[in-house]
């Protein structure tokens, strides 16, 4: 890996400074990209993303290519890591992997073709550069004085003019496509009625009542949407119970029949979270 | 000198460097408006469709949109064919090397121009079902209340106009990119709005959004691949002009690993937009799930752009080093040429079937263009030509036999067809006919050119299999045939719509091109053999 790095410096050695960063950013990138595939949660997996386009982003600043260097962290690091954490947080992060595989041996195939993909690719690459002389960036850096962002910028402007133009098509289309998918029109006619509108409709009797139906009875007595509301004179508001209970077979409810009349089994004092083993299965239905 | 080493030597004094000179003034790169002026139309018109969107009261969209694309697409037709008169012999190289506007380039321009205007007119029909093919609200989630609210609207998300006018623009410019950056990005160009659209359908819309998802995902990975070749063919050659790659392929003898590891790279995410061969896996899933007019131009027009780039990265970029690996693609169009035939017996969709058939076709267009000789190209173009109208036509037909549920697209539905509509069932046998290769048709010339360029670049054997498989797919192709004229209708069998009158001179002008391309053939052939690639 050494003389691959030594070749790679070009014609001069590969000095001291720039030996010390790769060796440090180089294994924490691979790191980086390991722990991405191999974490369970995609929040870290997102942050080991992150870790490993930090170091490159900085391998290519000690490589001469300050642009590439500060544009991997503020447009990829910065931007569209975030977005992506953003997404994952909207979306939910309890994602869990399916360990059923749709087609047998898949998994051990795909594993295989893609270390042998893997080991390809290094292999050729590291063949390839053994016994080449690279051209490093003095030249191209240099290239009348004004140094690496303006000539970058300088492409952009004449040999990539036409590609540099296009993207902007890319960039409508994801824009498009983004306001398609994700934006759904509430306001036009017959949609949805604005609260003015319902408050109106309610009044005018184009409801059943014009307020809403009183809450439950929860936390008055028990924490189960079971209980009903009681009226001023102590009676049961029968509204305050959602249809749905009424229509269920009554041994489904005795567990919380019997908490609210509080005749069940009182919780263990000594369990760190009563109930748990209960909760832990029946509500997250 | 790095900046860490710098870092490290700026403890000791350093000599003040002399201020920055000041930038020196860029000259920018000749333009050729007229050459690149069909583009800028198509690419201006899709930008001013999305204003469309945002201004225009929803009902008048769709006639708006649809005469605005269909305007662009008349203009820049108009400024093609005037410039093909003025275009220099060897083609126009402009915009610092990006673009080559040469024969081939305005040949394939053309072909994807008159294709679209057939897709949009497709796309716009609202006669077929109430609303067209496109839901009303792609946002609203499919199965639930709303959704079934929606789907009585007679409304379509008419989007998808500027998005079509957005993949022509990048077939386009992807048809005649001159250097691999500008086709990556033309690749992208014309893939994005492709995976929009195919998410659009009106029915089955769970189907259609995998259907999207899938050529989503795959097409990501499939560009990765390309990314990738790309990046080892620019170490290998210090540039991404395929003039110089073919240059400095030719002028060395250093190690060609980072060559032929980027061709491969590079050549798999062509012939995943191809659907050639071993990369077609998408291909049957997407195209019976999109919308059946986006199908319609995904197959023609997707599968000419494809293979516009593969002719000019493979003949122009590694013409000189074509014997070290034309083996491998003469495996890959093999490969191709049998999955789909043999696939395709085993298909009961109708839609899933013409997708393997467009595999086997992928594997003889590969054939062709591995010849890289003038004749080769020659006849590759002339194949997508008639692949293109057969393929529209073909897709717009099998949109017009309908049930209550939308598209009866299972094969045991289409049996006794021709008792219920003779006129349908005839314009079906004969377009199968035509992708069969049976004579009289465009079909037969196209395979007939295509053997033949390749069998006088001594590629006999495989033209022997390419006739096998033609063989085994035309099987399939008759099966279908058979099944509308001698089986009895099915009871609750599907009804055949009658289109508007625009949808029907589309079909009708396709039926008739492949039949006028299968018995005179000579125009569009010297039409298509009047030059080759630009080289530089």
């Amino acid at each position: 890996m050494h003389e691959l790095l030594l070749a790679a410096g070009g014609p001069g050695p590969v000095s001291t400074g720039e030996a010390i960063a790769f060796w440090i950013l180089g294994p924490v990138a691979l790191a980086g990209g390991l722990g991405m595939i191999f974490s369970r949660n995609a929040v870290h997996s997102a942050l080991w993303l992150v870790l490993t386009m930090l170091s490159l982003g900085i391998l290519y600043m000690v490589q001469q290519a300050p642009f590439l260097g500060f544009v991997q962290i503020i447009v990829y690091t910065g931007a569209v890591m975030m977005l992506f954490l953003f997404v994952l947080m909207l979306v939910g992060r309890d994602s869990s992997d399916s360990v059923v595989e749709v087609l047998r041996g898949q998994r051990l195939w795909a594993a295989v073709l893609g270390v042998g993909m893997a080991g390809l690719v290094v292999g050729a690459v590291s063949r390839a550069l053994t016994d080449v002389q690279t051209a490093n960036l003095n030249g191209p850096n240099a290239n009348g004085g004004i140094g690496n962002v303006a000539n970058v910028g300088k492409l952009v402007f004449t040999d990539y003019l036409f590609p540099f133009e296009l993207t902007s098509a890319l960039l409508i289309t994801a824009a498009v496509g983004a306001m398609i998918l994700g934006y759904l029109d509430r306001h036009s006619k017959g949609t949805k009625h604005t609260q003015r509108e319902l408050v109106e409709m309610r009044f005018r009797g184009e409801y059943a009542r014009p307020g809403s139906l009183p809450g439950p009875g929860v936390f008055a007595t028990a924490n189960s949407v079971a209980t009903p509301a009681l009226l001023p004179d102590g009676s049961v508001s029968g509204e305050s119970l959602s249809r749905l209970i009424d229509t269920t077979a009554s041994e489904e409810l005795s567990g919380d029949v019997t908490s609210v009349a509080g005749s069940g089994v009182a919780p263990d004092a000594h369990a760190l979270v009563p109930g748990a083993d209960r909760s832990e299965t029946e509500e997250n239905r | 000198m790095s900046v860490l080493a710098t870092l490290v030597t700026a403890a000791q004094p350093v000599p003040v460097p002399a201020p920055p000179a000041p930038a020196a003034t860029i000259t920018q790169p000749p333009i050729s408006y007229p050459a690149i002026m069909p583009i800028l139309i198509i690419l201006g018109a899709a930008c001013v469709g999305v204003l469309f969107e945002a201004f225009l009261p929803r009902h008048n969209r769709i006639a708006a949109q649809l005469v605005l694309s269909v305007l662009a697409i008349l203009v820049a037709g108009w400024r093609l064919l005037s410039y093909a008169d003025e275009m220099p012999e060897t083609g126009t190289i402009t915009l610092g090397r990006a673009l080559a506007v040469d024969k081939p380039t305005l040949v394939l321009w053309a072909t994807l121009l008159v294709l679209t205007i057939g897709a949009l007119i497709l796309m716009a029909d609202r006669t077929v079902e109430r609303g067209g093919y496109f839901v009303a609200d792609a946002a609203v989630r499919p199965g639930t209340v709303q959704d079934r609210a929606q789907a009585g609207r007679g409304e379509m998300q008419t989007e998808v106009f500027p998005l079509a006018l957005f993949a022509l623009g990048g077939m386009m410019v992807f048809c005649a990119a001159n250097d691999l950056l500008t086709m990556f990005i033309a690749l992208e160009v014309l893939s994005l709005p492709l995976y929009l659209m195919c998410g659009l359908a009106r029915r089955r819309r769970l189907l259609s959004q995998e259907a999207a998802v899938k050529y989503f995902l795959l097409g990501a990975f499939a560009s990765a691949f390309f990314l990738y070749g790309l990046a080892l063919l620019y170490g290998y050659a210090g540039s991404v002009q395929l003039s110089d790659i073919a240059n400095a392929a030719a002028g060395t003898n250093r190690s060609e690993t980072l060559l032929f590891g980027g061709l491969g790279l590079l050549v798999v995410g062509l012939l995943f937009k191809g659907s050639v061969g071993p990369f077609h896996t998408w291909t049957p899933d997407v195209y019976q799930g999109a919308p059946t007019p986006v199908t319609a131009f995904m197959g023609a027009c997707t599968k000419i752009a494809a293979f516009g780039g593969i002719l000019r990265v493979l003949s122009v970029g590694f013409g000189t080093t074509s014997w070290e690996w034309r083996g491998v693609l003469w495996g890959v169009a093999i490969a191709s040429m049998v999955i789909g035939a043999v696939l395709g017996l085993t298909q009961t969709d109708v839609k899933r079937m013409v997708a393997y058939s467009s595999v086997a076709h992928a594997g003889f267009l590969l054939i062709g263009a591995i010849v890289l000789k003038p004749a080769g190209l020659s006849a590759t173009l002339f194949y997508l030509v008639t692949y293109g109208f057969t393929t529209l036509a073909t897709f717009g037909v099998i949109g017009l036999v309908r049930n209550a549920d939308g598209e009866a697209t299972h094969l045991s539905q289409w049996a006794g067809l021709a008792k219920r509509s003779p006129l349908v069932a005839g314009t079906m046998a004969f377009l199968l006919l035509a992708l069969a290769g049976i004579p009289l048709t465009s079909g037969f010339v196209g395979k007939f050119v295509v053997f033949q360029a390749a069998l006088s670049d001594g590629m006999a054997p495989l033209v022997v299999v390419a006739v096998l498989a033609s063989a085994v797919a035309a099987f399939f192709y008759l099966r279908v045939i058979v099944l509308m004229y001698f089986s009895q209708p099915a009871e609750d069998g599907p009804t055949v719509t009658i289109p508007n009158l625009w949808t029907t001179g589309v079909l009708t002008v396709c039926v008739l091109v492949t039949l006028f391309l299968g018995i005179a053939p000579s125009l569009v052939l010297d039409w298509t053999s009047s030059g080759v690639f630009a080289l530089q």
